[in-house]
């Protein structure tokens, strides 16, 4: 006959397999269910309970943080600071040299009636919070549906593409970074004009594959968005490993992603562009994720 | 009294949840790039006061707040951090032997809880375990929960405590 204490020791047992069950459960549900299911609905409602502490925690930590910083970063600040004001100097040289050519592609771009990614409407939001543990690669973010944020739309900073926005509130949206495994992005290399698909890895550098490459690509190559999904033209990365294609195979490199997304406070999202794939569901190409999970 | 407890482990969830995505969000205090896991470290320490069951129960719901939270599939922190829960339930007896042991298996069950996380999410497809820098996220964490536990700790007998007395009288 089992004393109090194994009864309980039972019971407990039997409680926590329930629970790993149940969250087993949850898990098949999630990743088979589409992009409006419940565990949305779900997502949506934590957050929106979850804003006003977020960020109320974050005006207080922010001070308290940016000081830290920057006593931590005092010696290498003047290094920075000399470094930053010689390449001023180098970019002003070549602002002037490229003043000119760019009047040239601004005609060529309305001749040819191409959209520019600089001329579109986007909004400008603060990130005020992240994932809960670093597996995640999502950002909050403090414009929602009422600024005229929706599912599906690039989500940019002054270096390039940071990601796409995945689920809206009223008030608040999450970003989903490129570097997310969900995440792929029809990309072309602006050199070669050549088309691939660039996925993220969970962090460091991005997977591009290309399915008809005919030339090869070399270390440094651009790589800009294609126009399917995004905006064309945004800068994705650059390429980090040259790599040429073999008959019958797909061409793999890696790309660097030209924006720090662990130091990214600001971020624009680009409104007032329509993607010429629609965002399918389930996802696939393109700057869509798969359902489960997203 | 026993409600009381629960809410007051609750609330600690809830505030570390909230600092998790803040705090030690991106961007802010990730020494190396990865922050400390303070949710798992505060599920782990609460183990010495709150009942089994309801300690398991709140493993599980702090879990399920990160997975909505986060980008993954939904109900995979739920079943590492019941695991953790149950884990820290068993050790329970142990944190009274001295702060020492508590850091020491506060930093175990934080490295427990995240493979454990890694090991399903790559069951359900998150690709978790081919992430490049895995090993770092999974021992830097375990690392800066030492740092953090020790206050965490004390703070957590300081409160259960004071509300005891309170309760007593």
């Amino acid at each position: 006959m089992f004393s109090q204490s194994n009864r309980r020791v039972t019971r407990v047992t039997v409680l926590f397999l329930s629970l790993v069950a149940i969250g087993f459960i949850i898990a098949t549900f999630d990743v088979r269910s589409d992009q409006d299911s419940v565990g949305n609905v779900l997502r949506e409602g934590t957050q929106s309970v979850f804003t006003p502490f977020q960020k109320a925690a974050d005006w207080v930590a922010s001070p308290v943080i940016g000081f830290v910083d920057g006593v931590a970063n005092l010696a290498s600040l003047r290094s920075e600071n000399d470094r930053l004001a010689d390449r001023v100097r180098e970019l002003e040289a070549e602002v002037q040299a490229t003043t000119a050519l760019e009047e040239q592609v601004r005609q060529l771009e309305l001749i040819n009636g191409l959209e520019v990614a600089g001329d579109l409407t986007t909004v400008t939001a603060r990130i005020y919070a992240s994932g809960s543990s670093p597996f995640d690669n999502v950002r909050y973010i403090d414009k929602g549906a009422e600024d005229g944020i929706v599912v599906g739309q690039a989500v940019v900073d002054e270096d390039g593409l940071v990601g796409r926005v995945d689920l809206v509130s009223a008030k608040d949206a999450r970003i989903r970074l490129i570097t997310d495994p969900l995440v792929s992005v029809g990309v072309r290399i602006q050199s070669t004009n050549e088309t691939g698909i660039v996925s993220g890895r969970g962090d460091g550098p991005l997977r591009l594959e290309m399915f008809r490459a005919t030339q090869p690509i070399s270390v440094g190559d651009l790589v800009v968005t294609d126009g399917s999904r995004f905006p064309p033209g945004l800068v994705v990365g650059s390429i980090t490993v040259a790599a040429s294609s073999e008959v019958g195979f797909v061409l793999r490199s890696e790309v660097e992603p030209a924006t720090n997304l662990s130091q990214v406070d600001y971020v624009k999202i680009v409104v007032g562009f329509t993607p010429i794939d629609p965002l399918l569901d389930g996802g696939s190409d393109d700057g869509s994720t798969s359902s489960g999970g997203s | 009294m026993r409600r009381s407890r629960v809410a007051v482990a609750l609330a600690s969830v809830i505030v570390a949840i909230v600092l998790q995505t803040t705090v030690f969000g991106a961007g802010r205090i990730r020494p190396f790039g990865v922050a400390p896991a303070l949710v798992i470290l505060v599920i782990v320490l609460l183990a010495p006061y709150i009942e089994a069951e309801y300690h398991v129960m709140i493993g599980f719901t702090a879990g399920l707040l990160m997975d909505l939270m986060g980008s993954g599939t939904l109900g995979l922190w739920a079943m590492s951090l019941t695991v953790v829960a149950f884990m820290a339930h068993r050790l329970r007896q142990r944190f009274a032997d001295s702060l020492g042991m508590t850091v020491a298996i506060a930093a175990l069950l934080t490295f427990v809880g995240q493979l454990v996380f890694v090991v399903v999410g790559t069951l359900f497809g998150q690709g978790t375990m081919s992430e490049p820098g895995l090993a770092g996220k999974l021992l830097l964490p375990a690392l800066w929960n030492i740092f953090l536990a020790v206050p965490i700790a004390l703070g957590f007998r300081l409160m259960f405590r004071s509300r005891e007395r309170r309760w007593a009288s």
